[in-house]
């Protein structure tokens, strides 16, 4: 047994180390496949892309609300030194821009009641260089959906 | 050689426990489900945490794999339901009635969503049941009922398509919760009851 001592604290330390290592890095890892994906699916860095509505066939990230319209942009302070200005244009209806950071955490939220939005976020606003800002309308019928693409044209994601 | 290979057995068999209780404790595994959460209201199930710093590492792990992008609470609370009121699991087999009265909040919808954390693969085009559709039943949505069913009911006006979604699950957002719901949420919310109707192969 005493032979075995070394090896079970070999044992139990890279179990540790395992555990901890995953469980730590999985939201980082899960949110960089997640901002890649969105990427290739058509979402600019630094550009709003309104998504389709939400329904079996256009899905791409988990749960997302078939009431909701979700336009998607990417920032990434390594390509936006002097910071990114964002603006959501107004709607009529229950609206909020959201700002993810690499850890998966909504850092910031600003709710639209019907009004324009506009901030500016620079490196040091973020907790991370990389992330997500993600724009929820209401609009459970066609109908708020094409209302929808009409406000979503004048939302800004840009590199200052 | 003896002694090297029972350190690199014992490694690989640290490293195996290390991983797999990682996975599961973060609700990780492939077969893993839901966002769990330590508040429970009638059977659904929700954390305030979600989208917050505050969240503990496995709860942000679980919440990235089942429910990424989530807003934090002041925003909007979500709970996650997986069995009707008797307790039973939820199943595309059979029939459910869908109920509740007035929520607290702006906004609130109820959706259904398969074992992969997505919207079942189906055309009806009745994904979910929302504080819009309850309005349209009763004054500010004080009383209201939808079916969840795989097959679309005689009476469409409150309808939940489970068809092709087998095990599912039920996710109730709240949007803009009202005053005291973060702080006393069992005693603010009136959460949706789901009672079970009748299921494919019951006597009838």
């Amino acid at each position: 047994m005493k032979r075995l001592a070394g090896p079970i604290a070999c044992s139990i330390i890279l179990a540790l180390a395992t555990h901890a290592g995953i469980v730590y890095f999985a939201p980082s890892f899960i949110m960089d496949r997640a901002y890649t994906m969105i990427g290739e699916r058509g979402t600019p860095v630094h550009g709003f892309q309104l998504a389709p509505q939400m329904r079996p066939d256009t899905q791409s990230v988990v749960r997302p609300s078939p009431d909701l319209a979700y336009s998607g942009c990417r920032f990434d302070f390594g390509q936006a030194a002097n910071g990114i200005r964002v603006k959501m244009a107004a709607y009529e209806g229950y609206s909020s821009l959201s700002f993810f950071d690499a850890q998966t955490n909504n850092f910031r939220t600003i709710r639209g009641n019907g009004e324009p939005q506009e901030i500016t976020l620079t490196a040091k606003d973020a907790p991370s260089a990389k992330g997500i800002i993600l724009i929820r309308r209401l609009a459970p019928t066609d109908a708020d959906y094409a209302r929808v693409i009409e406000a979503a044209q004048n939302d800004i994601c840009e590199a200052l | 050689m003896k002694r090297a290979l029972t350190y690199l057995a014992f490694a690989i068999l640290g490293i195996g426990i290390g991983a797999y209780s990682a996975l599961t404790m973060a609700g990780l595994l492939p077969g893993d489900r839901r966002t769990q959460g330590p508040i429970e209201i009638n059977n659904w199930y929700g954390d305030f945490a979600m989208g917050s710093e505050d969240a503990s590492p496995y709860f942000r792990a679980r919440i990235a794999r089942h429910g990424l992008l989530a807003l934090a609470n002041t925003e909007a609370v979500y709970f996650t339901r997986t069995v009707d009121d008797s307790g039973q699991p939820f199943t595309e087999d059979c029939m459910y009635q869908l109920s509740g009265g007035a929520m607290p909040a702006r906004w609130w919808s109820v959706t259904l969503y398969n074992a992969q954390n997505f919207l079942p693969d189906n055309t009806d085009s009745a994904l979910s049941f929302d504080a819009s559709r309850a309005d349209m039943q009763s004054d500010n949505g004080s009383g209201w009922s939808a079916v969840i069913s795989p097959a679309k009911p005689a009476d469409d006006t409150g309808w939940i398509s489970s068809k092709a979604s087998e095990a599912f699950d039920l996710t109730l957002r709240l949007y803009v919760p009202n005053d005291g719901v973060l702080e006393d949420p069992e005693g603010m919310i009136d959460a949706p009851s789901v009672k079970r109707l009748q299921c494919s192969g019951d006597a009838s």
